[in-house]
Formats: C-alpha cells, structure tokens, sequence
C-alpha cells in the first residue's frame, strides 16, 4: 500500500500534496477544538500506536503472515480527524526516518491512508453500528465490514493512481516514464490481493480489537463515538 | 493444528531488526564524514533538489548519474558500502525489479523488437520501449531510496524532525513528530516483550486462528497501555513546564561550506533540469 518513490510522476505527487493540505490544516483545527489539553500527547502516542500496528505480522490459513495497516482500526478508535494526524505522523516518520514510503509520494499515501482509510473505517464502522450498545455483537462485525472496505477503497485508489501513469507521463514516442501499467493491470492487481487476501486480514484485526475492547475496556469504544 | 508459530518468532524478529537497524542508523549520524559535518537545514534541501531531479529526469543516464552521486556521498560520509547497499536494495528496489520485468515484453509495452526469446513453446519478445521504460523505473526507484535512506542514516533522527521547522510546519507537530518517534521505541519494546513472554508459555505449534486472537489482543492491549500512557506524559509536561505552546532549541550553525555544498547543488539541479527540457 505504501507508494515508493519513483512510481508517480510530478503532478500525481504535486495534486495530492495539494489535496491534502486544507485536510491537515482543517484536522489540526478540529483537533485543537476538541482534543482537551490533557491529551494533547494522545496525537504522538496514537501516531505511534499506528506505525507500530503496522509491524504486526498476522497468521492467516496455509502458514504465511500477512501485515494489517490498521487505519480503520486508527479512525475508529481516535475519530477520523486525530486519526488522519496520527497516520499522517506515523508516514512521515517512516518516510523521512526510515526510508520507507516515499518522500514525494507522501502526499499520496496520506491521502489514501491517512484520509480514506480512517473516514471510509470510521463512518462504514459508525453507520453499522448506528444505535447498538457498547456490548452489542453489531459492533465487531460493523469493524470487520469497516476494516475491510476501507482497506479495499483505500487500495483501488492506489491502483487507480499507479494505472494513470502511463497516460500522465510518457515520451514522445510512448514510452511511460513513471509506474510502466495502466489501468488494465494496476487495479486488479492492487484490488485482487486486497480483496482475496489483505482485507481480511485487516477485517480479523479490526473485528478482534474491538471484540477484545468491548470485553476489556469498553469506555474506548465511547471516547471513540464522541469524536 | 496446523502449521507453526512462525508469526511470533517474525514479530520478534521484525522489531529486533528494526531497533538494531536504527542503531546502526545512529552510529553513522555520529561518524565524522562529509554529510555528517553539514547543516542538517542545508542537508535536507540539497537532498530534496537531488529526489526532485530524479523525479523529474526522463534520462536513464542523467538517473544513473544521480545514484553514482548518491553512492560517492554514502563513501565519502563513511557509511559502510556493504551495508548501505544492502538497506536501499531491500526491498523496495527488488520488488520494483520484480514488477518491471513483465514491462520489457511486448505484450504489455508494444515497441520496436530489440530481441526474441522462446520459453516453454512461447514466443516473447522484449522491446526497446518496454526496456526503457523497466530500466528508467528500476534506476529512479533505486536513486530515490538511497537518497532517502542516505539523509536519513547520516542525519541524527532528532535533529531531522527538527528541521521540518523551517518548511514553515507548525510547532504541533514538529513536537508529535518528535515524541512519537520516541514512542515507537518504547512500543516496540513492549511488543518484543509480549511476545517473548507469549513465546516461552506457547512453545509448540498454535492453529492461526488462536494467533489471530493473540494479535488482536496485543493490539488492544497495546492501546490500553498508550492511553494510559498519555495522563502520564501530560503531567510529566507539565512539571517541565508545558504551558501549551511547545519551545523547541535552535542549536543549528550554518557555515560556509554549506553555502557552497548548497550552491553546487542547486546549479546541478537547474543544469539537470535545462537538460531534461531538450
């Protein structure tokens, strides 16, 4: 899911820094309004929270691991707006600190992961279990269904971004310059592995982690519906 | 049951990896080379013009050109060769190589033939175009991730996020920059920790839907302690003498070699980029 650099071109990169900058001004506004002083640390340990997440390798049938990316899960639990901060943090810190993600590509993947992925997981999440008691069982499948969706939007959005590539960049003769396929072999590569196998991955985690907060911590899953 | 607890010994190994990674990365920040003795400000916008003209190059040489910038930097900075090629390589760069490769064929690239190969009764055929397009997108990765890498291993990681400052980013999140990257450290451990104690109480094979719940509950136990964690840090803010705007120290000095490493390198930049317009 991470976009490295070298896969988009100039003005993929240059719209979705542009896209993403009245997010991050308004999420730092809403969170200033809301965020009490008292938490205001939550923002870096919720950032932390979500690049650690990330690291977790879960099992999945035939003894392979796969990764979770958790920002249904960040979104849930944090509200969108904190939730779009944190991961924004957390892909910085990988990609300035790390190497990681990209650092022209930034831009993009906060958009798919630290903005469509938190919103789509938060209201799919809140839109399920619209009513339901903190105990209700209504609740972990609405994660699971959240978990996986967003996962999926988030992931046929980076398809999408790979695939026009060929379009935006190419020489005089044809010859693409950025990520080499289009729209015909990006999306259902980026969606087929999600759809078989990554989104449910990220659907078990989510489901459990709300399963287990429910049991053990059920005010989280308050704190979360007040944001 | 089936298969084994192979994700435990991989959660282990992963956050092992990564905390000796970060040591090494920190060992070379404070080795005396070249890129260590510049401004980390100075550094930071050089390294930018450098991503910026491989993100702009359509050349395959002037791409090659700018990774032979990068490994000559690397050397002349002290880091490790060996090292330093193994940390950009893995795992960005061959995954990259790897998805390349179905592009120099003609059914995804049609172009003019460059040459045929017959495997297994099929015919394939490489064009020049598909070539191109592999060879720019295999260097411009590889360029990028070592530029990347490169500031990152010779920069100490607290004085980076320091720098982001200038770029006119808000306090706020220069300070949750900086705590969260302490935070991972701290998390990691706990992680590591969890799952050596789930290690040495599990010691046989676990079926994976039981790793599954012991994920989730490592997760969740794991927001358990961050939240907690934050009443905590707060008052620990506060008798430092937090009032709500955070106060960062400015120790950085610029000296006349950065403004010759910084004008070196923005002629480079227009010069590669006069080039790339032809």
């Amino acid at each position: 899911m991470h976009i490295p650099d070298g896969y988009l071109g100039p003005t993929t990169c240059g719209i979705f820094y542009v896209a993403m900058l009245p997010l991050w001004v308004t999420a730092a506004k809403i969170v200033k309004k809301t965020l009490r002083a008292k938490q205001v640390p939550m923002l870096a340990i919720g950032a932390a929270f979500s690049f650690v997440i990330m690291m977790f390798n879960v099992p999945i049938p035939g003894g392979t691991t796969g990764h979770a990316v958790g920002g249904a899960l960040v979104g849930i639990l944090l509200g969108p707006w904190a939730g779009c901060i944190a991961i924004t943090v957390a892909l910085v810190v990988q990609a300035l600190l790390f190497g990681d993600g990209g650092i022209t590509a930034i831009g993009a993947n906060c958009f798919n992961m630290a903005f469509v992925l938190p919103f789509a997981g938060y209201y799919i999440y809140k839109a399920i279990s619209y009513n339901a008691s903190i105990d209700a069982k209504r609740r972990v499948i609405a994660a699971g269904i959240a978990g996986y969706l967003a996962l999926n939007l988030a992931a046929g959005l980076t398809g999408f971004e790979f695939g026009i590539q060929p379009f935006l960049h190419k020489t005089a003769s044809g010859q693409a310059l950025y990520c080499p396929y289009g729209l015909n072999v990006a999306l259902p590569a980026m969606l087929g592995e999600h759809l078989l196998v990554f989104g449910w991955v990220e659907a078990i985690v989510t489901a459990l982690v709300i399963k287990y907060l429910q049991k053990q911590s059920p005010e989280f899953l308050e704190e979360g519906r007040k944001n | 049951m089936s298969k084994g607890n192979n994700f435990i010994e991989y959660s282990i190994a992963g956050a092992l990896s990564f905390l000796k990674e970060s040591i090494f990365a920190d060992e070379y920040a404070t080795k005396e080379g070249f890129l260590q003795s510049l401004d980390p400000r100075i550094k930071v916008i050089t390294f930018l013009l450098f991503i910026s003209a491989i993100l702009f190059t359509k050349s395959i040489t002037i791409s090659l050109c700018l990774y032979a910038i990068c490994l000559a930097l690397a050397y002349f900075s002290n880091v490790n060769m060996w090292f330093f090629l193994k940390r950009t390589w893995i795992f960005i760069p061959i995954f990259s190589l790897f998805i390349a490769i179905p592009a120099i064929f003609n059914i995804f690239t049609p172009g003019e033939v460059l040459f045929t190969l017959k495997l297994l009764g099929l015919k394939l055929i490489i064009t020049q175009q598909g070539l191109f397009t592999a060879v720019l997108f295999v260097t411009r990765v590889i360029a990028s991730v070592s530029f990347a890498v490169l500031l990152s291993i010779t920069t100490k990681h607290f004085a980076l996020l320091k720098v982001l400052r200038i770029f006119g980013i808000p306090q706020v999140f220069v300070m949750t920059l900086g705590m969260c990257y302490r935070y991972i450290y701290l998390f990691l451990e706990v992680v590591e920790n969890t799952y050596l104690a789930i290690k040495s109480r599990v010691g046989t094979r676990l079926h994976y839907k039981k790793g599954q719940q012991i994920i989730a509950w490592n997760i969740s136990s794991l927001w358990h302690r961050s939240y907690y964690l934050n009443e905590a840090v707060y008052n620990a803010m506060l008798s430092r003498g937090y009032t709500g705007e955070p106060a960062l120290l400015n120790d950085f000095r610029v000296k006349s070699k950065d403004w010759v490493w910084l004008f070196f390198t923005t002629v480079f930049f227009v010069i590669l980029l006069y080039l790339n317009r032809k």
